[in-house]
């Protein structure tokens, strides 16, 4: 039971973190149609930013913001430089930019951080662990029906949750929600009832980056450090959790989020031959069965109109 | 003044041009119908007027060059287009497609202009709730026509609103948009194909062929015209 309550909320925190950059991931697509190939690494490049910030001093809660800040530049930026002028060319383009924007952001990390986990002391890192958003000393976990569950992860989960109801929120309660919903429904409709589209794809791509960003920062939490590669597994869970929730449904991507951060902690746990290194393919199998009887996903609307 | 002036103007689609010399003239209370054929330019004009295409020439609203304006800062300056083929947001329901044609208000009365509309389309009301896509055609041309009227427009641009309509739902939709301008004043410029039934309500007319607009007048002047009779009204 102690065992069984560990792993779930293992993989409920982890799970968070896949949610998170699925989120990202179902916002730009409902947004312009396109899967953002970059999205991890957008938010690795911010998780390295709050390791920086952690070097300068700053307060995680600081540091958080101002990761959270550059997360959002650097994909409204995308979106303007790259994303929106290929898009009128080919669409199918935008996707090989993408992809091409994974490699410089990746590029770009190790040209100004190294190739190093970090913090290391060896290469003069000040701090002796990642910037946690949590309490993460030793101490720091609290007892459930005897299971020891950390803060971190109980923090991870309430996080997730909490920026799907803000979400939630904004997309059905504001202004500006309509206007996303409207300009993923019918762009050229949107135009014409004085809708911005343009700015409205440029926020969406600078929101779908800044959620993903506290997505990286999390998962570095957890890890207690950040590298090169820390976003590739969890780039592909996220992007396997929108596609089983459903790539236009946020509440699908989040819950597909956590229950495949769940299969894989318990499969690995408890199917000893899975292990580690299988847990990725036991995640694809259930996804893979759901995709056969449910093409657009567990969440998603398959298209249904009268014409 | 005129409520709308279109002078020579020109626009098309990359390097094709489409509309060559296209003139037409809108006053305040008007109903004005643009007859003609399939590529005869009728889209093209109404989505140069509302900023969505690059064009060249004159447009003037209320005295103001639109020309080179941008479609929202255009709904804003009060036309509202009706697009061809409704164009309404499938995936909204009724009331979040009237509450986006409200985009452009901030005031307070946007939940009772959308009951004002729910009493001209009672159909719409009794699906406020249900997704634009999931409605018949005549539903969602009510739809696309009282999303547009949310914006509160002084002009109302109407692109073959019969598309794909019964007869009898297309006169039904015609008796309320001339309702609309009797009781409200609000000016309408319609294009159809359906010269039938549009140039009844029509003030005035004009013909566009290949681009160009090659008569105007009133109905009654149009439809004594042989040639143009039989044409158009096919008889």
């Amino acid at each position: 039971m102690e065992l069984f309550l560990q792993r779930l909320f293992d993989g409920l925190s982890a799970g968070g973190v896949y949610a998170l950059l699925a989120l990202g991931l179902v916002i730009i697509y409902r947004g312009t149609g396109h899967l953002n190939f970059a999205q991890g690494e957008m938010a690795l490049f911010a998780a390295y930013v709050v390791y920086q910030m952690g070097e300068w001093g700053l307060p995680i809660g600081l540091a958080l913001i101002v990761g959270i800040a550059v997360g959002f530049a650097v994909g409204a930026a995308a979106e303007v430089v790259l994303v929106r002028p290929i898009s009128k060319k080919s669409p199918f383009a935008v996707f090989v930019v993408t992809i091409g924007l994974f490699q410089f952001l990746n590029w770009l990390d190790g040209a100004i951080w190294g190739d190093q986990v970090l913090p290391n002391s060896g290469v003069g890192s000040k701090q002796s662990q990642y910037p946690s958003l949590f309490p993460d000393a030793p101490e720091d976990f609290v007892k459930i029906f005897g299971a020891a569950i950390r803060y971190q992860s109980l923090g991870v989960i309430g996080l997730t949750l909490l920026i799907t109801a803000l979400l939630f929120l904004l997309f059905n309660k504001t202004k500006f929600g309509l206007a996303m919903r409207a300009v993923a429904s019918n762009p050229e409709s949107s135009k014409l009832v004085g809708m911005r589209t343009n700015t409205v794809l440029m926020v969406s791509w600078g929101l779908a980056a800044a959620i993903g960003a506290i997505g990286g920062v999390a998962f570095a939490g957890i890890n207690n450090n950040v590298s090169l590669g820390l976003m590739f597994t969890v780039f592909i869970y996220g992007s396997a959790a929108a596609t089983l929730g459903g790539f236009d449904s946020p509440g699908g991507a989040v819950i597909a989020g956590l229950a495949i951060g769940v299969i894989e902690t318990m499969a690995a746990g408890y199917i000893s031959f899975i292990g580690q290194e299988m847990k990725l393919a036991v995640a694809f199998v259930v996804i893979l069965v759901v995709l056969m009887v449910k093409p657009s996903g567990l969440f998603g609307t398959a298209k249904v109109e009268r014409v | 003044m005129s409520l709308l002036t279109v002078d020579h103007l020109r626009a098309g689609y990359g390097p094709v041009n489409v509309l060559d010399d296209v003139h037409l003239v809108v006053e305040p209370g008007e109903i004005v119908v643009m007859l003609g054929a399939n590529g005869a330019g009728k889209t093209t004009t109404m989505r140069a007027i509302s900023g969505m295409i690059p064009r060249h020439g004159e447009v003037v609203f209320e005295g103001h060059d639109i020309v080179r304006s941008s479609p929202d800062s255009i709904v804003r300056a009060g036309i509202a287009q009706v697009p061809q083929g409704r164009g309404t947001f499938p995936e909204l329901d009724v009331q979040d497609n009237l509450r986006a044609g409200a985009y452009i208000r901030s005031d307070k009365e946007i939940d009772a202009d959308m009951d004002r509309w729910f009493e001209v389309f009672p159909r719409l009301k009794e699906r406020r709730t249900q997704r634009a896509g999931s409605l018949s055609g005549g539903e969602q041309q009510m739809l696309a026509i009282a999303r547009a009227l949310m914006s509160r427009p002084k002009l109302l641009l109407c692109d073959e609103p019969s598309l794909g309509l019964a007869p009898l739902i297309t006169q039904e939709l015609f008796a309320v948009i001339e309702r609309l301008n009797r009781d409200t004043g609000l000016a309408v410029l319609l294009v159809e194909q359906n010269a039938n039934l549009a140039m009844h309500m029509a003030h005035r007319v004009y013909l566009i062929e290949t681009g160009r607009i090659v008569a105007s007048g009133s109905a009654a002047e149009l439809s004594e015209d042989d040639a143009i009779r039989k044409a158009y009204l096919g008889y």
